[in-house]
Parts: structure tokens; sequence; C-alpha cells
């Protein structure tokens, strides 16, 4: 066994205790800066810009807006602008201009419902193609807006009439390495895990997990999809090999049972694909490095080719806190630091030392 | 307008909680070992025992145990628990119940040196994002620009197959029909298409059969004309970091893909590296010696690209240009274990100790050949040897051509001095033998290709058995006689072929001796087995299965079978698309079975892999002529598609020396047309001399220069490069000349710049250099290597104003920045002592002891004499390689205690570097750890000393640590 020196570390950087319950914080791109969004205890909404600098986290700006923020995303902007989009309890799907935060730059009331989930591309060049923000939500529905088009979704991903609606809890981007191209992966509160294809508009692949997918995320959105990360509700996580689909198995998968309790999001580190951060409801972190087998494919009995799932390694767990780990993010211009916030009302800068040589 | 566009799913129900997971697990792991194990069922108490938990080798029972123990129902026993763990980690070390939640770590749980590191990486990163930051938002005016690549919104014309796919989902797929649609969607309604998609209702019902491709259309290239710098840089980094993870999940064609957007974007060192990296893992050779190339145009002397050009030189068969490649790496880090290996294996394919020369059969057939020259051709060779006094002529394959004409046995006769170019360039392609060309004179040590040894035995006997069939007149000379030839060639029968194992290289060998004594049947056969053999044992090696399906073809084709020999022509060419010999057969099958269109695109393609095959050329004309006359006019529009050549396959052609006809031709033409020759040879002799230095042969790049500027003195370019040769054979004077020369050319020349600073370095005029230097700079500020050297070059001009006393004798150090974000660290550069090393040859006492009695006799009187400095000057002409063996005999005490002094008093101060070299090797000595423990104790404080003395030493040479470890091994 390597020593424990030799492994990467996770510390605590920064802890900061706030005033309001924090759902989502994420790096704004290009800076050393982050947003955190929640609710304060009067119920409404709250978003905060803070920037690191000399060990502590500064707050730079904060807005209050009528409805608590539950998700965020820098997915579908550019570079330059940096907006950022936010789902509300409401249902409304907002961008906001990060220096001018008082009014949206656009805004539509998406769902009828709480928007769980967020996800962009096409935007700060990860994703060839137009930027596209996808929401799920509450009231069963996945949609796909274009900034560009005011008012209406561009696609609308809803149960058929008459069937039950479920809790749409997570949404993520990927496939996108060209124009056409681009997928969009949903997971639902009963275990069901839906691969949308935007390019031919249909739905690509399902399985179910059997407990409730509370996170999906593919290692990279800007490359013919490699793999998908989904977690669940009993503290299981499973690792689809998305490179080879037989017609009937669909993806080789690879699960472990990690946590003892739920799994409440999964981000792939931006400068390594094959390395992820599993954060817990206990309020523990766990970062894992997925090892590809051998061969990535083989042949079956009918000669259809069928993928082969590999294996993981858990590379360090720590303990953050007694109150489930809710948002995870790394900043994508620096390796290993990342940003989490808790239920215990606290957001965490943490360095994850040694990533690159693991 | 837009239309909303829905897309039905629908769920499946909850499923039934599963079972759990023990029940599943219990008949599986049923068979353990010592007791009755009841998986379900409580942990029997006797079970918490150490003696059972050591017997214990059930993984899951232990994790049970454990379980138990820990939850400390039974009892708490902190001891057993441990003990239990320890166990479990010796069966299953990764198992999941090992694992321990940790606590967070702080600043405080790291050492502080690591945590200053951290948080001052930290800090610049800030600083740097802070700049980045405020940049782009200065950048922010363009805003408004609209971007045009990016595609519109997603709109209508999807409608329809979304609305559908829910009938791709085939449990629902009864009660999609009468889905109830929005008006809007009633004006797109296409009615055609809705009753195919009714019609297509049962086929559909299957599962989306979507199966990925293996390679789906990445885009190679990424528009980024509109971005900003930062942005590029972002992307390009981005873009090779997917590279890079393709690369390490063994996906090399998308790590390909991925590293051309990130160069298409910004070209790097990195990428282009990395790319040759893929490429030579997807065997593309020539990409990969391109990207090779591209690195060293950007950054001459960058490690990692000679490395793998290295490689792609060694499977291409040019050993020679592996090995100069090697040496240059091994001149640079000696201590590269990556290309040592290498140069090791290389130098084994070479197999060229001259012993072997003269028994090799393939200088056997080198002598055929020559002979065959020096009748036939010998006006023409040399004239083409005036004219390009060193001119490499190779290219092994184009000589195929005119002999294999000649065994067509055809009909049609062409005046044959045409067909000479091939017997040359024949000749040429062999440098194994170029030692033993006395009839060639100067001109043989310049060749330095080396192509498959194989191949050339084949064209040997092609071209001889064209000769006697042709014209008996040339076979006369040849002192190579069949039987008198086989007996001497047998010896070398198992001469390695490629990446063949012995036994199919054998095969191979008797075949081509077989094919060479005209037995052709039988060479037939021994191919045959060769490629069976080949196939039974599953080695991945097209080219040279390639070679032996094309040497079957010429068997083939010798004994009239043109069906079997196009057929294995086409084989060869499916595993080596465009090589040029299996082509040039399969036309002449072609055309001896009158299938003249097929031969005709045949030979079209061969000439557009290279112009210089007579052969092609005559035979074109022939069948153009005869198609003319079956066909009429309108012969071309039943032609069959003429493949185009991609350029990299004719970029090989040109990589390759000029081939032997190229030559020719050329020659021909300066004879013809005087007044064109000057500028043929000019731009001859300047791509022969860019040729050489892409090579790395400097010498013969600078005479092909010298050889232009005499016809045209007023070429700027010229002069550069003739400096860069200079440059690199250390010939500052002259560098500096020619870099003038170029500067009165053109005054602004930034190479010339460039070039001349490197020159005033390494005529220590550090000045000079550096004015140099800031000129480039002021000409073109991104220059990095530019940067780079000037910073050095100041530091050594402050040292040399500082103390030009006594400067220590070291080498210029060629600008190489290794780009540290490769995966692969195929050259870890170990910055040590080995090599290079520059010791002044001092000759003042009996200084040169050639073996260990001098040596000894030596060091006895100094040590006599007392005199240390003796001492000191006698380790400094002996290489510390040699000097365990030269004390073996004689170590003692008082010996190690007087060489310490040495090092210590004289050696020390003038060159730690040697002390260090010294030290690492005088360890070695037999008996040392003996003698070690015998040292008194004022001994032992002066090898304390040293060692501290040596560590404090700033060196390049070796590092703290390394003197550290050296020291442990002393102390």
């Amino acid at each position: 066994m390597s020593s424990p020196l030799s492994k990467p570390q996770i510390i605590a950087h920064i802890q900061k205790s706030l005033n309001y319950t924090i759902f989502d914080s994420k790096w704004i791109p290009c800076s050393a800066k982050f947003v955190s969004l929640g609710n304060f205890a009067r119920g409404t909404g709250v978003m905060q810009i803070y920037e690191v600098q000399h060990g502590e986290a500064q707050l730079i700006k904060e807005v209050e807006k009528p409805k608590p923020i539950k998700c965020a995303t820098f997915g579908a902007t550019s570079l330059q602008q940096r907006h950022i989009a936010t789902g509300d309890f409401d249902g409304n799907l907002n961008i906001w201009n990060l220096e001018v935060p008082e009014v949206p730059v656009y805004s539509v009331k998406a769902h009828k419902e709480i928007v769980n989930s967020i996800d962009g591309v096409g935007g700060l060049g990860i994703g060839d193609g137009a930027p596209e923000i996808v929401t799920g939500s509450r009231d069963g529905t996945v949609k796909l807006w274009d900034p560009r088009q005011r008012d209406s979704p561009v696609a609308n991903m809803e149960p058929v009439e008459g069937e039950t609606k479920r809790d749409c809890w997570t949404v993520a981007f990927g496939h996108a390495f060209n124009d056409q191209d681009r997928c969009v992966c949903a997971g639902y509160d009963n275990g069901d895990i839906k691969l949308f294809d935007l390019r031919n508009m249909s739905l690509r692949w399902e399985t179910n997990i059997k407990n409730g997918v509370c996170c999906v995320e593919f290692d990279r959105k800007d490359i013919n999809m490699n793999k998908l990360v989904a977690t669940s509700l009993e503290g299981k996580f499973h690792v689809f090999d998305m490179r080879t689909q037989h017609p009937t198995k669909g993806f080789a998968s690879v699960s472990e049972k990690a946590h003892k309790s739920t799994i409440w999001q999964v981000r792939h580190l931006p400068q390594n694909r094959d390395i992820f951060m599993t954060a817990g409801g206990a309020g523990n972190l766990h970062l894992w490095k997925y090892e590809y087998p051998a061969e990535r494919s083989k042949k079956d009995s009918d000669d259809v080719d069928m993928g082969v799932a590999g294996s993981v390694n858990l590379l360090q767990n720590v303990t953050l806190s007694t109150q489930p780990i809710a948002s995870l993010d790394w900043s994508p211009d620096k390796q290993g630091l990342c940003v989490c916030s808790g239920f215990d009302q606290t957001v965490r800068v943490l360095i994850v030392t040694k990533l690159n040589v693991v | 307008m837009t239309v909303k566009i829905i897309l039905k799913v629908n769920h499946r129900c909850q499923p039934a909680v599963p079972p759990l997971r023990t029940c599943a697990d219990m008949s599986a792991d049923a068979v353990f070992c010592s007791s009755t194990v009841d998986y379900r069922g409580k942990v029997p108490v006797q079970h918490l025992d150490y003696g059972y938990i050591e017997k214990c080798k059930d993984v899951k029972y232990m994790e049970k145990i454990l379980k138990v123990l820990r939850s400390g129902d039974e009892g708490i026993y902190p001891h057993l628990t441990t003990f239990c763990e320890s166990h479990l980690e010796k069966l299953h070390p990764r198992s999941p119940a090992l694992r321990k939640d940790n606590e967070v770590a702080t600043a405080a749980s790291l050492s502080k040196d690591e945590w200053s590191q951290i948080v001052d990486e930290l800090k610049t990163w800030q600083e740097e994002t802070k700049k980045t930051e405020t940049s782009l938002k200065q950048q922010r005016v363009f805003d408004d620009l609209p971007k045009e690549n990016i595609p519109p919104i997603r709109g209508s014309n999807c409608s329809i197959a979304l609305s559908e796919t829910s009938n791709a989902n085939e449990k629902r797929s009864s009660s999609t029909c009468p889905l109830p649609r929005d008006y809007r969607e009633w004006d797109k309604f296409d009615v055609e298409r809705e009753c195919e998609k009714i019609d297509g209702n049962v086929v559909k019902n299957d599962p989306p059969a979507i199966v990925t491709k293996r390679n789906p259309e990445i885009k190679t290239k990424v528009e980024a004309a509109l971005l900003t710098q930062q942005e590029k840089l972002f992307l390009a980094n981005r873009e090779k970091d997917k590279g890079n993870e393709a690369f390490r999940a063994k996906d090399y064609e998308e790590a390909v893909v991925y590293y051309s957007r990130s160069l298409s974007i910004i070209a790097t060192v990195a990428a282009y590296n990395n790319r040759a990296q893929a490429e030579i893992k997807l065997h593309h050779w020539h990409k990969a010696m391109s990207d090779c190339q591209s690195v060293l145009q950007l950054q001459p002397g960058n490690v990692k690209a000679l490395l793998r050009r290295a490689t792609v030189h060694k499977h291409t068969d040019h050993f020679q240009l592996a090995v100069e490649d090697l040496r240059t790496v091994l001149r640079e880090e000696p201590q590269n274990a990556a290309a040592t290996k290498l140069l090791s294996e290389t130098e084994k394919l070479m197999e060229h100790p001259p012993v072997q020369h003269r028994k090799g059969k393939k200088i056997l057939i080198k002598e055929v050949e020559e002979e065959h020259n020096s009748e036939d051709n010998e006006e023409k060779e040399a004239e083409a040897f005036l004219v390009e006094p060193s001119q490499p002529v190779g290219g092994e394959e184009s000589s195929a051509a005119p002999a294999e004409r000649g065994d067509m046995g055809n009909a049609q006769k062409k005046p044959h001095g045409r067909g000479d170019g091939g017997p040359h360039g024949n000749e040429a392609g062999n440098p194994h033998a170029a030692g033993h060309w006395r009839g060639k004179g100067g001109s043989a040590d310049k060749y330095k290709v080396t192509p498959d040894s194989k191949e050339k035995v084949a064209n040997g006997t092609n071209k001889r058995g064209s000769t006697a069939s042709v014209q008996a007149d040339q076979s006369s000379g040849g002192k190579g006689t069949p039987d008198g030839g086989s007996a001497r060639e047998t010896i070398d029968l198992d001469a390695p072929c490629g990446a063949l194992p012995p036994p199919l290289s054998r095969l191979k060998n008797e075949g081509n001796l077989l094919f060479k004594n005209g037995q052709f049947s039988d060479a037939l056969e021994k191919y045959s087995q060769a490629i069976q053999g080949y196939t039974d044992s599953a080695i991945d090696s097209p080219e040279d299965l390639c070679v032996l399906y094309s040497n079957r073809a010429a068997c083939y084709l010798k004994d009239g079978n043109s069906q079997d020999c196009i057929q294995d022509c086409t084989r060869a060419l499916e595993l080596q698309p465009f090589s040029l010999k299996p082509l040039l057969r399969r036309a002449m099958a072609y055309e001896s079975l009158e299938r003249y269109r097929k031969a005709y695109a045949d030979y079209k393609t061969v000439l557009q892999i290279d112009v210089g095959v007579p052969a092609a050329h005559d035979s074109v004309n022939r069948i153009t002529r005869l198609l003319i006359e079956q066909d009429g006019a309108e012969w071309r529009e039943k032609l069959p598609e003429i493949p185009l050549v991609p350029l990299s396959a004719q970029q090989h052609r040109r990589e390759e020396p000029p081939s032997a006809e190229a030559l020719q031709a050329r020659a021909e033409k300066a004879a013809r047309d005087a007044e064109r020759k000057a500028e043929v040879r000019f731009t001859a002799s300047k791509q022969d001399g860019n040729e050489f230095v892409k090579k790395g042969q400097y010498q013969d790049a600078m005479a092909k220069y010298s050889d232009c500027l005499k016809l045209k003195p007023e070429e700027c370019a010229i002069y550069t490069n003739r400096a860069l040769c200079y440059l690199k054979l250390e010939r500052f004077t002259e560098a500096k000349q020619d870099c003038d020369a170029a500067l009165k050319l053109e005054p602004n020349n930034k190479k010339a710049f460039y070039r001349r600073a490197l020159a005033n370095k390494g005529l220590k005029d550090y000045l000079a250099c550096s004015s140099d230097l800031q000129e480039v700079l002021q000409q073109d500020p991104n220059v990095q290597e530019a940067e780079k050297e000037l910073e050095e070059v100041t530091a050594l001009l402050r040292q040399s104003l500082a103390s030009d006393a006594q400067a220590k004798p070291r080498k210029t150090v060629p600008i190489t920045e290794v780009e540290d974000d490769e995966e692969e660290g195929g050259a870890t550069a170990l910055p040590d002592s080995e090599g290079s090393g520059c010791r002044g040859e001092e000759v003042n006492i009996n200084l040169h002891p050639t073996n260990a009695y001098e040596f000894g006799q030596s060091l006895n009187a100094a040590r006599c004499g007392g005199n240390a400095a003796a001492c000191a000057d006698l380790l400094a002409s002996t290489a510390p390689e040699a000097l365990p063996q030269y004390l073996s005999s004689q170590l003692d005490g008082r010996t190690v205690g007087f060489i310490v002094q040495a090092l210590d008093s004289h050696l020390l101060e003038k060159d730690p570097a040697l002390v260090y070299r010294h030290l690492d090797h005088l360890h070695t000595t037999g008996r040392f750890s003996v003698v070690l423990m015998l040292l008194e104790k004022e001994e032992r404080c002066r090898l304390t000393r040293l060692f501290e003395r040596l560590s404090a030493v700033e060196s390049t040479e070796f590092t703290r640590n390394d003197v550290q470890n050296l020291a442990n091994k002393y102390i």
C-alpha cells in the first residue's frame, strides 16, 4: 500500500458560516470568486459573491431575491459575460449579470414547481454548438432552453398524460462534441435514469437504479460521451461506461456502496475526467478514481459489441460535518480547489492536493 | 416560428424491493473452508477469537466479524479489533470495511513547507486570475459582436421526430397513437411521414439500436479566430487535456483528434509531442515523424521529440538516424533510461559490427548491385555525384521499378538508360555495406539511410533477373555469382527482419535467397510458410506482413502467375496502403493480363507517390497508347478511379532522401538544360541541406549550404541555415560570420540575430550576445527561446564580470524546455553526474595511468610524498568510472583517507561535480565496506566535512539529495 502521505489530501482551507441555508455554490470561471445561493429563514432567496483572498472568503456582493434559489450554472455563458443561470423554488429560470444582479437578463417561468436541477452547455468553450440550458423540476418535466429564445423552451421532455409524474431531481448535459450531437441525462426520484438524444430528439437509453437518483454527471460534457456517474438515495453510486451501447443490455456499469447515507452530489475534476468526488448525506466527501479495464468493449455471443466496466478506487475520504453536503463545485481554473456547502449553513473552500500524481 | 416540442416519456413503475444482498451473495460464498458459516445469523462468540480470525480466509465473514467487534455488542476488544483489521487488510487490502472516516485535514495537519507551498501557489493563482479577469472585462466591448459560428436555435425542423420518439419506447407503443396535437403542429403535418411512422411502428418496437460508432465525427479543427488570446490558451489547453485523458484511456485515435484540435487553436510543443506519441501508438509513423519535426522546428533539441523521432526511425528501419537522435538525447540527458534502452535495441537491430559485414549476405548483394552500377551506370553516376557530391541516394522501393519492369519480360522495350537509376538507388539504399564500397569512394560514407534489409534482397534479385533477361552484358561483371554467393550468404540467414520472430525471419531470408538464385517456386513456398507462421503467431506488424506478401507477389510474377500476384499485392496494399512495390508489381501483373485500365491506374498511383519511377512513366505512356487504340478518344472515361495518394504517403517519399531516379532525372536535366542547371542545383542542394538538418547531419548540411552559396551568394536564408549548422557543430566563429553576412543582406532577419546571439554566447562574448537577443526581442517579443536565452546570458554576463578568473568549463546549454504536463513520462530526465564530463586534461606528472598498475604507482608516489595536490591532479585525469577498477587491489583505509583529503582540499573547489562522481564510484570498489570500518577517526571527520561542503555546492550535475544519499553510503 502506498504511504498515506502520497495520497491526495483534502484540506479545509476556508470555512465560513452563513446566516441562510445554502443550496448551491459555484465558482465564477476565470476568477477566484464563487457564488453561493440559498434562502433566508424569512423565505426569500439570496445570492452572494465571495472572493477568496488571503486565506479567507470575503463577501463582495449580496442580493436578495423574492424566491429561494435552488441551483445555478455558468455552463451556457461566454467567458467574457459569465452570466449565471439559476432555478428557483417557484419554477423560474433566470439569467443574471453578476455585475448588475438586480434585474435578470433573461427570465422565464420555466416550471410549475421548484427547479431541482440546472445544467448548461455550449458556453465557456465547453461543448460545441449553441449555448443551451436544461432544467429539471418537481413537476416531472425536463426542459431545454436557448438563452436566445425568450418565453418558450426549445425542447420539452415530459411524461405522457395519465402517467404519474415523477420528481426530476437531476439533469446533466453530455456528448456535446460537435455542433449536432448532444445528450441530456435526467435522474428521477424513482430511480429512473433517462438519456435523451437531442440530435435525434429521442430517448436513447433508460435504466433504473432502484433508488432515487440524486445526481448524474458526465465525466466531460464536450466529448463523445465517455462515462456517466449516477448517485442514489441509499448511498450507492453507479459509473456507466457510455462508449459502447449494447442493443439490449445498454451500457456496462460498476457500482459502489460507499457512503452510509445519500450521495447528494458527484462532480468530476475538470482537469482529469477519471477523478471524481462524491458528497454524502453524513457530511463526508469521497474522492474516487475510475480505472479503465484492459479492454473497454468485447463481443457478446451474438458478436455484438458490449461495454466492459472498469473499477473505482477510493483515493481519500473525509468527514466535514454532521449535516449533508448538498453542493460541490471544482474550480475550473485551479486544479484541486473546490467549494462545497452543506445544510449546516457553512460554505467551505477545500484544497485537494496531489491530484496530478494519482 | 418555433414549435413547442414535447417528448412524451413514460416512467417505469417503482420496482419491487430487491432481495437482500446477503441472501443473494450467500450461495456464491458458501464454500468457506473450516467451519459452518451462517452469513445471515449472528457471529458465534467463539469466532471472536485470535486463533479463529487468523485462520479465517473468508473476506466476507471477516468483514462481518469486524462489524460485530466494532459495534461492541459482544464487548469491547480494541486489540482484537485492530488484529482483525490488519488480518483483513492482508486478505483484501481494498475491503470497504477497512475504510475509515478521516477528519478533514487542515493547515495544521501538513508540514510547514508543504502548506506554505500550497498557499504560495494559491496566491500566485489568485493574482494571475485577477489579471486575466480584468483583461477579460476590458474585452467585453466586443461582446455584442454576433458570433456567426453558433448554430441556430433548435427549431421546428426536428419537431416530428420528437413526438415520434415515444414510439420507440416499446411499452408505450399502444397508447401513443392518438396524441392530442397542438394546432400549430398541424401546419407542419407531413402525411407521408406520418404514414411511414405508422407503418414503421411494428419494426420500431425494438429498443433504439443506436450503437456507437468507433470514432464519431469530431471536428479536428476549432474555429478560434474570433477568440481572444486568453480564451485560445484556455481552449487549447483543455483540448490537450482531453487528448491526454483519451490517451490514458488508450483511445489513441481520439487522443490524436483532440491534440489536433488543440493545435488548430494554438500550436504548442506539448501538443505536437503528445500527438506524436499517440501516432506512434497507432503506428502512424509518418504522421508521428512530421509531428516530431514540427516540435523540433519550434524548439530544436527537444528531448522528447528527439526520442520519439528516434522511435519512429527505428520502426521505419532508419536505424542510423534513430541512433543519431538517441545520441543527441543522451548528450543532453546522459541518464535518460528510455533513450539508453532504445539505443541498445536499435544498435542490436543494426547489427553493424564490421566483422559481420564481410559475411553478411546483404553485402554480397550489394556488391552484385554495385557491379551493375559500375558497368552500365558509370557516366550517369559520375555525373550525379558531381552535381551533388553528398547527395544521399536511396529509396529502396523506387529502385524496384526498373528492375521489375524487366522481369515482366515485356515485349515493349525502351531505351535502357532510363531504367538505370534503379540499381543505383538500390545500392544506395543499403547503408550496411556503405563501408565496403570502395568503388564509390568518398560518397559511400554519406549514405545514411537504412532501409528494410529484406526488401533489398528481393530487389537485388529482381534486378539481376531483369538484367539477365534484358541484356546479358550486365550480369557479366558480377562477381556475385549465385553459387558463390549462397555459400557465404547462408551464414546470415538468421538476420533479423523487422519485428518478425527468428524462425519467420529465417524463412523469409531463405525465401529471399532462393528468389535470388532464381528458384522462384521454392522461394514462394518459403514466403507462404512465413505468412502462415505470421498469421499463426499473431504478431502485430503490418509492415512485415506487407513485405512478405509483396515478396511472394514478386515470386508469382516471376512464375507468370499474375492472378495470385495481384491478390498478394492487394493484400499487401491493404496492410500498407500506397506502398510502392506492391503497387508496381500489381501494375505489371495487370499489364501482363492485358487489363490495361487497372494497370494504368496503378502506375498512375505509383507516380503520385514517387514521380521519379521511370518504369512507371514508360508503362503509362505505353498503356496510354494502347488504351487510345482500344477505346478511342474517350479512353479516359473508362478508367477505374485512380486513388488520390494522401500527402502523408507522398511526404514519406520526400522524407527519405530523394530517390535515385529523381536524382538521375535531375542530373540529366542539368546536363541538357544548362541555364536552368544552377537553379536546379541550388534548390536541390538547399533541400538536401534542409533534409540533413532535419536529420541532424549538420556536417553534411553545411556542405550543401556551402554549395548553395557558391551558386547564389545573395540568399539570406542559406546563410542563416548554415549558421545553424555551424552552431550545432560548435564552430561559432563561422556561425557568426554567416549571421553577419545574412544581416548584411537582410538587416532585420530575426533568425540571424538569434543565431548570432548563440554564436556569441559560444564565443563567450556575452555582451554582444545579449544585445543580439535584445534585438530579436525588440522585433518580436514573443520569442520565448530568446527570452530564456537572454536570462541565461545575463546571468552568465554577470558571472563573467564578477569572477572572470576561473569560470567553470561548462558547455553551452542548448535550449531545451521540456514541457512537464505530458502524460507518459517516457523521458525522465535525471540531471545527474554521468557523462558530459568536462575535465581539463592536465598533463603535468605521469597523470595518465592506463592501467591499474600505473595508477597504483602514481597514487603511491603521491601518497608517500604526502602530495595531495598531485593526487588531486591524478584523480582529475582519471575517469571516475575506472576508479574502482584501478583501486580494487590496493584499497585500504589510508588510501581512502588520502583520496578524500585530495578531493577535499584540492578538487572540490575546482570541480565539485567531479568530486561527486568520484565519490559516487569510489564506494563501489571491492572491499570498500570493510575498508570503511577501518577508517580512523580523523579520516571520518574529513569525510563528513567533505560531504558537508559538497552538499553546500550548487550544481546542475547533482542535487543535495544525491549527495545525502551518497553520504549515507559512506558515513
